[in-house]
């Protein structure tokens, strides 16, 4: 069974068909990439497979149940977990504390035992703090885990941004521009992270970029939109050498 | 013995809607400075209010200036007399207005909203508690000054000819009747058996029927004051010189830009500081004029450094239920403010008046979050 | 856990303690003792509302509401059970204070659902109407000749200043417990972004409205004191100033900071009271003292912006920026006092200056220190440890 399945997804914001009749369907483990020029609908994708919003028409699978219209909460606890484009991390918390809140999905202790600050709560805080240094770790901020998150350099905010949706222990991690704004050399461990992540983690990944190169060399299986229609699918050699992708990146041959 | 059938009375119901109207007017008015100042700072004056207030005052101080200091002897007034008081209150809380942006707010422009709102608090303080130091309290404004002393008086509903007479003829019988039947049993009338009930329900009816036949008979007069008049007239066109100037000069072109977009507009090379600046001179302008009219045409308009709290208030809920930022949203909410008050007060619910002002709001903004004529902004991911 | 026990039993220690060292020394003396309770209810106000305001980021403006909705709860079911009332009153205030809690609790739960669909100026503006509504329908409640906007006489008096204080040492310590928690972190997601909170997993229509339970609960059972201390509630001590005060005192401690939150109740409640013994003062002093405060605010902000040397300079023109606007402000004061017309205006009383002293202090800290006393930090001990360790290192 395949681990996120999108069926003929659509949405419109009035006269604007953002995400169009959009299908693809992701395999546990795999490394799968969405692409397409600017305004295409990836991030609208991801609004829907994350429930910020409801699809207009046709249906979202995860692990085999619907999940369109799912409050967005409820989707991260069943095991899906994403990165935003523009980076929004709680600022004014420190590294560490990003992460923890991102825990937090996994609680157990009450409301009135944390008012009391209960021996259990105190364990437990002690225990979301220990795994959000590990997670920390592979992302290699360890070394700014006490450090205000919005003083963090814009590559450093994005691999925050991973670890924090880490925390939530999501099956499929949706990463949204990941490597946006990184130099070459930050863009290539990005891509050891990724891959180090997923296999230690046994996760799938869902990503969203612009840089071919990088997605090229990541990716097992790629979908490409344009103007919310889904134009390709397949490999990263079938998709490179595609004439319908290479159209809409390179505007209509003469 | 009987209680009055039904609260209300058909006939005062034009009267209060005439009256809420027109003191919609005024709303109105101290509402669009609210609403213009929101739109380009997003910020909620909360010294507005108090602005008002000193506008009222420059009022009072020129009335004076005038001759019509308190216990004077003089005649009625000039119409000069009241453009000179009009012009006075709108130039003093102009340059209020002015000051207080240039000194209290723009300080604080690029920190955290809420540490203008809190500074705008202490201003309304200042203004308020300062102003009991350094002001007159519990003054008049003469009312002779106001040439036009009357009221129109408008008939409603024609006297139709109706033969009461007999009617209260039929309503002593039936209460006759159930005194007596009262006196006869010993009973007790809160407390009554079958024959007592329908005894007195006859009564009652013939009360009703009575009651009736006098509201359809007497026809309604409307009372208003010559003076409201004016401040609806001049209310009326003081708006429509604010429209000209928002939608069709250069100056209010750029206040519509940097409402919708302060940065974008300042990167645009609008100068950001002197349209914010002209904002809240128009704006306070407005409630110049709208307190000089209150204090004046308002019979009863006691003046002290609280002048400003009620109509603030009741004016600032009207920009936030048209739709804060909208201005043609603040006129709405101020009439429709002016309109619900009346609708309470003819109710009978002079009490809660206030609360229901914020009733309506608070419905309005569950059912659309932005106001009436705004619109609530949908943030994208 | 090791070493929870003695921590956690000699934290509760210290705060009797403190509450009943309070209570001791504030004996005698009925206005002191006044001040002392009024100061603890502010404090838990303050702290309860920087729950909700400063922590949560849902901005409201009806706090006083369930201040009130307390202080009611506690008048009217002394109205009706004057008996059990009279027979143990300390124990009747305790259980008051449980019910007012519920009681504004669920008025909180009231205002809290509306906030899942308003945000910022909007949500401060409903829930400004609603303290408004609330203190209206009070001002009509009758039962009898009782109520009405006289308000209702509560005719069991207790005077515990211990049990203000020790109420208000307990509502900094579920903040401060919260806040160390991984759930208390949740809280400030909230504040800080909504749509990350949601992606994260964060039931954010539950913590705000958990925020608006426990802040108005709160509120609720410092309302319960105030009547049984005060011996009466009435709905005009509950006005929308109220609320804009204690808004006040979380916004200039610093929003989301409760040890701002404390300091600030604590300062802006007391700085007014002590105005009451100002003696007489006239018109030209006024005067000049508004004034004087202009331009030393106006001086301030010109340094801390233009100045940007040695840290030991600067703070020696702060000094100096003051002590020449005193001095300019004395002559000024002299000179104008001087004016016969000036002088012929009768003395103004210290009392009424109260106010304005109040007014000026809020706009003066906003223009000095927008983000607030505090900032967003916290009190800690560890201040104290590098202050050790600071003077350890001038010493050796
Ligand atoms: N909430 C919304 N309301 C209206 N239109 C929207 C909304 N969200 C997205 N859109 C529109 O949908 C289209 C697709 O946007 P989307 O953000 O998904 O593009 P994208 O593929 O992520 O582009 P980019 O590479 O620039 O991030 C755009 O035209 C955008 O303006
Ligand atoms: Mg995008």
């Amino acid at each position: 069974m395949s681990l996120l399945q999108l069926k003929e997804a659509t949405i419109r914001f009035g006269g604007l068909t953002a995400v169009n009749a959009v299908s693809f369907e992701i395999q546990p483990g795999q490394l799968f990439g969405l692409i397409g020029p600017n305004g295409a609908g990836k991030t609208t994708c991801f609004n829907l497979i994350t429930g910020v919003y409801k699809p207009t028409s046709g249906d979202i699978l995860f692990e085999g149940q619907p999940i369109a219209g799912t409050p967005p909460n409820k989707i991260a606890s069943r095991g899906i977990c994403r990165t935003f484009q523009n980076i929004r991390l709680f600022k004014s918390m420190s590294v560490l504390e990003n992460v923890v809140t991102a825990g937090f999905l996994r609680h157990k202790t009450s409301l009135l035992s944390s008012l009391l600050y209960t021996p259990a709560v105190i364990k437990e805080t002690k225990e979301l703090e220990a795994e959000a240094m590990q997670l920390l770790k592979a992302v290699s901020l360890d070394h700014v885990a006490h450090v205000c998150s919005a003083d963090l350099s814009y590559g450093m905010q994005r691999r925050l941004e991973i670890a924090r949706a880490m925390a939530t222990q999501p099956k499929l991690l949706l990463l949204d521009e990941p490597a946006a704004g990184m130099n070459p050399q930050e863009k290539q461990d990005l891509n050891g992270m990724v891959r180090n992540i997923r296999e230690q983690f046994g996760l799938t990944v869902l990503l969203i970029e612009h840089d071919m190169r990088f997605v090229m060399s990541l990716c097992e299986q790629i979908v490409v939109l344009d103007h919310g229609e889904e134009i390709a699918q397949g490999g990263p050699d079938e998709i490179r050498n595609d004439p319908k992708v290479i159209a809409a990146y390179l505007g209509e041959p003469a | 013995m009987f209680l009055p059938i039904g609260g209300v009375e058909l006939s005062t119901l034009p009267q209060q809607l005439v009256d809420g109207l027109l003191l919609g007017f005024i709303y109105a008015l101290i509402a669009l400075g609210y609403t213009m100042v929101y739109g380009v700072l997003k910020l909620i004056n909360f010294a507005h209010g108090e602005v008002f207030m000193i506008g009222a005052y420059c009022a009072l101080f020129t009335s004076w200036a005038l001759g019509y200091i308190p216990n004077n002897t003089l005649g009625a007034g000039q119409w000069w007399m009241l453009i000179v008081m009009l012009v006075a209150s709108m130039v003093g809380c102009g340059l209020l207005g002015m000051t207080i942006e240039r000194f209290a707010y723009r300080p604080l422009r690029n920190q955290p909203r809420i540490a203008s709102l809190i500074t705008a608090i202490g201003l309304s303080l200042l203004l308020q508690y300062g102003g009991q130091i350094f002001l007159p309290l519990n003054q008049n404004i003469d009312s002779k000054i106001n040439p036009a002393a009357g009221a129109f008086t408008i008939a409603l509903g024609g006297g139709k000819a109706v033969d009461t007479a007999t009617l209260k003829n039929t309503l002593q019988q039936k209460q006759a009747a159930f005194d007596e039947y009262l006196k006869r049993t010993k009973a007790d009338p809160f407390n009554l058996d079958a024959d007592g009930k329908k005894i007195r329900s006859e009564a009652q009816a013939a009360e009703r029927d009575l009651k009736n036949a006098a509201d359809t008979g007497k026809g309604t007069t409307l009372v208003i004051p010559y003076g409201k008049v004016i401040a609806m007239i001049a209310t009326i066109f003081l708006m429509m010189g604010l429209t000209y100037l928002v939608m069709y000069t250069k100056r209010g072109r750029a206040m519509r830009a940097v409402s919708h977009d302060f940065d974008a507009a300042s990167l645009m090379g609008i100068n950001v500081n002197s349209i914010v600046t002209f904002t809240f001179l128009l704006g306070s302008v407005m409630a110049g004029a709208g307190a000089m009219m209150v204090a004046t045409f308002y019979a009863g308009a006691k003046i002290d450094t609280f002048f400003g709290m009620v109509f603030g208030v009741k004016a600032f809920v009207a920009a936030v239920l048209g739709g804060i930022g909208n201005i043609p949203g603040a006129v709405l909410g101020g009439l429709l403010m002016g309109l619900t008050e009346g609708l309470v007060s003819w109710l009978g619910f002079t009490a809660y008046k206030d609360a229901v002002a914020f009733v309506v709001l608070i419905v309005v903004l569950l059912l659309r979050p932005g106001g009436l004529l705004g619109s609530a902004k949908v943030e994208k991911v | 856990m090791k070493g929870f026990w003695p921590v956690r039993l000699g934290s509760i220690g210290l705060a009797i303690v403190g509450a009943f060292l309070i209570d001791q020394l504030s004996r005698g003396n009925d206005f002191t003792q006044r001040l002392v309770v009024l100061a603890a209810l502010y404090v838990t106000l303050a702290v309860s509302l920087n729950l909700i305001n400063g922590i949560t980021g849902q901005f409201s403006m009806g706090h006083a509401a369930f201040y009130m909705v307390g202080a009611y709860t506690a008048a009217i079911s002394t109205l009706f059970h004057p008996d059990l009332a009279a027979k143990n009153p300390l124990l009747w205030l305790l259980g008051m204070m449980v019910f007012g809690a519920v009681m504004a609790g669920f008025a909180g739960l009231l205002v809290g659902v509306p906030s899942l669909r308003l945000r910022g100026d909007y949500l401060a503006i409903v829930t400004l109407g609603f303290g408004e509504i609330v203190r209206i329908v009070a001002n009509n409640v009758k039962f009898g000749t009782k109520g009405g906007s006289y308000g209702f006489s509560v005719d069991v008096h207790v005077t515990a200043v211990w049990l203000a204080w020790l109420f208000a040492f307990f509502a900094i310590a579920i903040c401060r417990n919260l806040l160390s928690t991984a759930r208390g972190l949740t809280f400030l997601a909230v504040r800080e972004d909504e749509t990350a909170s949601l992606a994260m997993g964060v039931n954010v229509t539950q913590t705000k409205v958990t925020a608006f339970v426990i802040g108005a609960a709160l509120a609720g059972g410092a309302g319960a004191i105030l009547a049984h201390f005060e011996g009466f509630a009435s709905s005009n001590m509950f006005t929308m100033d109220v609320s804009f005060i204690i808004v006040t005192m979380v916004v200039l401690g610093g929003t989301g900071s409760i040890t701002g939150a404390v300091v600030a109740a604590v300062l802006l409640f007391f700085v007014p009271e002590k105005m009451r013994d100002l003696p007489d003062m006239p018109i030209g002093g006024i005067t000049a003292f508004f004034i004087l405060t202009g331009l030393v605010v106006a001086a301030l902000r010109y340094v801390s912006q233009h100045y940007h040397g040695a840290a030991s300079r600067k703070a020696m023109l702060y000094s100096g920026v003051v002590v020449l606007g005193i001095v300019i402000a004395a002559i000024l004061g002299v000179a104008l006092n001087a004016i016969p017309a000036v002088k012929a205006v009768p003395l103004v009383e210290g009392a009424k200056l109260r106010l304005v002293v109040f007014a000026v202090t809020l706009i003066v800290l906003m223009l000095l220190r927008p983000q607030g006393i505090f900032g967003k930090s916290e009190f800690s001990w560890d201040w104290f440890r590098r202050l050790g360790k600071k003077s350890e290192a001038v010493l050796s």
